[in-house]
């Protein structure tokens, strides 16, 4: 049925009489979209299938960037700190918080629609959709993955991802790889088992599951002791990453369980705290890296896999840089999985004197969590957490936020409850004295040499995450609420705008109609700006 | 001392507890609802419109957009009895199973389409919806259909049957979103839809093709708006009276729910 088409049969209804047109094509984003980056979309969680959140927009530069005012701003009832990353296709933006996912004007903030879920389970963050052709997914606190027609959003299918009365839930965003949506699950402090799903992005159905927990046989499973593997944890609660040429799937791992007592989960607990690649159409794994074997500090190792193509040591290679929650920055070979390169990129850090040449840490003895306190540093909410980094190829800097800091970290005997109780066996108490601080750093790619560093001054944590543009320029949210944009090569602050409430959010960029916008969620408002004339 | 304020608490227990509040003794069969009706359009019309609308004295009891404070059987009972003290409301004098007939009766007009038992035949309803009653180009159930109308998965969980069958034979205002709009821009293009939301400086067109157009009002030679709404109407005398009641009762049987919740997102996974 075309537009003509419906019209004309108003017509011979006596109801509506207009001029008949030839119907437009429904909006689309397409898979060919999906792998060109840099376009005025903005159509995945970091981007691009690579993740380097590094935009060719360039109308809001190094030159320009006095001239960025705020363009809108949409509010989103009862948020409160907003993780969302927008999507964003054809100058329709959609955003999200748990059981709730809106479309709105990207060039205006105008609402187009709203979607709420019931029955409404509470439990966050959300991290946003994915798009492909004529839908928007989204994973829910209740441990579904929803299908909305994003003109509309109307439902169009749900798939059951896991039990939420287990425990269940997930906050990613989902991504799309050859009209498959992949989805991950979070509650790895709980003791329960992560998995990696891929759907069929049309119908719904499940069409592989990757367990990052090994069952007894597979391997992997050598690496837990007696039936520790059944509460190992292992979840998948960031988006990760994908490489067309080589067709791998980049995911990274969160922490095994209990999180700060591994006297009960001897061995190195794979795939815990790894980065694995995966054959997207089957699930099967290709290899793995572990970044932090039998891990007592909680350091998920779900940061985000940026990939990036470089000549190192002499040779093209095909890269993976990783900055891990341990405080150590990371480069592989991402065909292989092999260890290049590994080196701090925060001053405090403790636990462990180096890596080995395969990159296994060299551990401390006795720096891990006691009955009685010890000092780890970093703290258990890690040198990197869930804030995106971004890297520039044309400065070739690799961009991180990073927290300095320790933790008195304590172990407990606690033992792991069905039902989706937590099973931590204790954490760790921040140790927020005047060495606690928030920076932005800028690593050389190859060496991770720090090349320059910006602190978040005022925040006492993380903030939000990083987006370089080719106007050279580094967009950084951060905790305290300032939005700041960075000259890339030296960072150098060039302009800044107090949002008024936390950001711990990504931003993202996008151009409309030839113009081109920055935009970030900031505590419950997505706000949007754009040159001033 | 404990003791006796234990005591002295029960008592206070036992005089704050209610009886049950009475439940209708005659019961919500349909035929007890349409007794009710036919007693209701005799004594309450001289206020109140005919079948529960709205009257030249009386409100409607089952306008949607209104919010009733007596809602329970005992409680809209007690109102048919004694009225409503400082109100035109006077006390009805029927008996007391008169009351309960409209005390069914006005229950079931407030009730939700999926609380009632429609006849009609769901799956022949469903094929008239996307056959030759056209709905699906413009509605959508459970992920099939247009998007130019609202979704309607859950319309039986959230209009009555009295607001389905208006819907489907009356001619009704256009809700906010689904006014039929067409854009002249200055290029001189001209597209139609309906207008999803618009104020001075923007406007959202949804194409039928669900293409979104947005515009700047900048852009724009002339948007005009239709007074009449793109639902059609009269389906009681286009369909044939079987087709008519399984459309019905198929939607009255559409109860995927889509209701607002209110929540907060601020827990940090991975912590």
């Amino acid at each position: 049925m075309t537009v003509c088409g419906i019209f004309r049969a108003m017509t011979l209804r006596g109801i509506f009489t207009a001029a008949c047109l030839t119907a437009a094509l429904t909006a689309q984003v397409t898979d060919r979209q999906l792998h060109e980056a840099n376009s005025a979309n903005w159509l995945t969680y970091n981007g691009s299938y690579d993740s380097r959140r590094h935009s060719a927009l360039k109308q809001v530069n190094v030159s320009t960037v006095d001239s960025l005012v705020a363009k809108w701003v949409f509010h989103v009832p009862n948020a409160t700190a907003l993780q969302t990353v927008p999507i964003v296709a054809d100058g329709v933006m959609y955003v999200t918080q748990p059981n709730e996912v809106y479309a709105v004007d990207a060039r205006t903030g105008r609402q187009i629609w709203e979607y709420h879920r019931v029955p409404a389970r509470q439990k966050g963050p959300n991290r946003g959709v994915a798009i492909w052709r004529d839908k928007v997914y989204f994973t829910t606190p209740d441990a579904f993955l929803v299908a909305l027609n994003a003109a509309s959003g109307n439902v169009v299918w749900e798939a059951k991802l896991a039990e939420a009365s287990d425990g269940y839930w997930s906050p990613a965003a989902p991504m799309i790889v050859n009209g498959k949506v992949i989805a991950g699950s979070a509650p790895g402090d709980h003791g329960l088992n992560g998995f990696l799903d891929a759907y069929d992005a049309t119908t719904g159905e499940r069409l592989w599951r990757f367990n990052p927990i090994p069952k007894p046989g597979e391997p992997g499973s050598e690496t837990w002791a007696g039936e520790s593997w059944k509460a190992g944890g292992g979840n998948t609660w960031l988006t990760g990453s994908y490489d067309p040429d080589l067709n791998l799937l980049y995911w990274g791992i969160g922490n095994p369980a209990p999180d700060f007592n591994g006297d009960v989960r001897k061995g190195d607990n794979l795939y815990t705290e790894s980065v694995v690649a995966l054959d997207p159409d089957t699930g099967r794994l290709k290899w793995y890296f572990q970044f932090t074997p039998h891990d007592l500090m909680d350091w998920d190792a779900v940061e985000i896999p940026v990939l990036v193509d470089a000549t190192y040591e002499g040779k093209p290679r095909k890269l993976m840089a990783h900055a891990d929650r341990n405080g150590f920055y990371y480069l592989l070979d991402r065909a292989t999985g092999k260890f290049l390169h590994g080196s701090p990129f925060v001053k405090q850090l403790n636990w462990a004197s180096g890596l080995t040449a395969a990159g296994r840490p060299i551990l401390v003895p006795g720096v891990e969590p006691t009955l009685m306190g010890t000092k780890v540093c970093p703290a258990a909410i890690g040198a990197a957490n869930w804030m995106s980094p971004a890297f520039s190829p044309d400065t070739g800097l690799f961009y991180v936020v990073a927290q300095e800091g320790c933790g008195i970290a304590n172990k407990s005997t606690e033992t792991f409850r069905p039902g989706g109780f937590q099973y931590r066996a204790t954490g760790d108490v921040e140790v927020r004295d005047d060495t606690w601080k928030v920076y932005v750093r800028a690593l050389d790619l190859t060496t991770g040499k720090l090349m320059w560093e910006q602190e978040r001054i005022g925040s006492t944590g993380f903030g939000g995450g990083l987006l370089s543009t080719a106007g050279g320029l580094l967009f950084s949210g951060e905790l305290n609420g300032e939005f700041v944009a960075l000259e890339a090569k030296n960072g150098k602050a060039l302009w800044h705008f107090y949002t008024g409430q936390r950001i711990t959010a990504s931003p993202i960029t996008y151009a409309v109609n030839g113009r081109q916008f920055v935009a970030i969620a900031a505590g419950s408002d997505i706000m949007s700006f754009g040159l001033l004339k | 001392m404990k003791p006796i304020l234990f005591a002295v608490l029960l008592g206070a227990a036992s005089l704050v507890a209610q009886p049950p509040k009475p439940s209708n003794p005659l019961g919500d069969a349909p035929a007890v609802a349409e007794s009710g009706r036919l007693l209701y359009n005799r004594s309450c019309t001289s206020c109140h419109g005919p079948d529960g609308g709205e009257g030249a004295r009386g409100p409607a009891l089952d306008f949607a957009g209104r919010r009733y404070f007596r809602v329970s059987e005992a409680a809209i009972f007690d109102v048919i009895k004694n009225g409503i003290p400082g109100t035109a409301m006077p006390a009805s004098g029927l008996a007391d199973n008169d009351a309960w007939r409209v005390v069914a009766f006005i229950r079931n007009i407030r009730a939700t389409a999926s609380d009632l038992v429609v006849p009609g035949e769901e799956q022949n309803g469903m094929a008239v919806f996307t056959g030759v009653g056209g709905c699906s180009r413009c509605h959508m159930i459970r992920g099939q259909g247009g998007v130019l109308g609202p979704d309607l998965s859950s319309i039986g969980a959230q209009a009555s049957l009295n607001r389905l069958r208006d819907a489907l034979t009356k001619e009704r205002s256009i809700p906010n979103g689904y006014r039929p709009v067409t854009v002249t821009t200055l290029k001189g293009e001209i597209f139609t839809g309906v207008a999803r939301n618009s104020d001075a400086f923007s406007l959202q067109l949804l194409e039928e093709s669900s293409k979104l157009r947005l515009f700047d009002l900048s852009e724009v030679r002339s948007a005009v708006f239709s007074k009449q709404s793109l639902m059609p109407h009269g389906y009681d005398k286009s369909l044939s009276k079987t087709q008519f009641q399984d459309l019905l009762a198929m939607l009255s049987r559409q109860t995927r729910t889509k209701v607002k919740a209110t929540l907060q997102g601020e827990n940090e996974v991975g912590r």
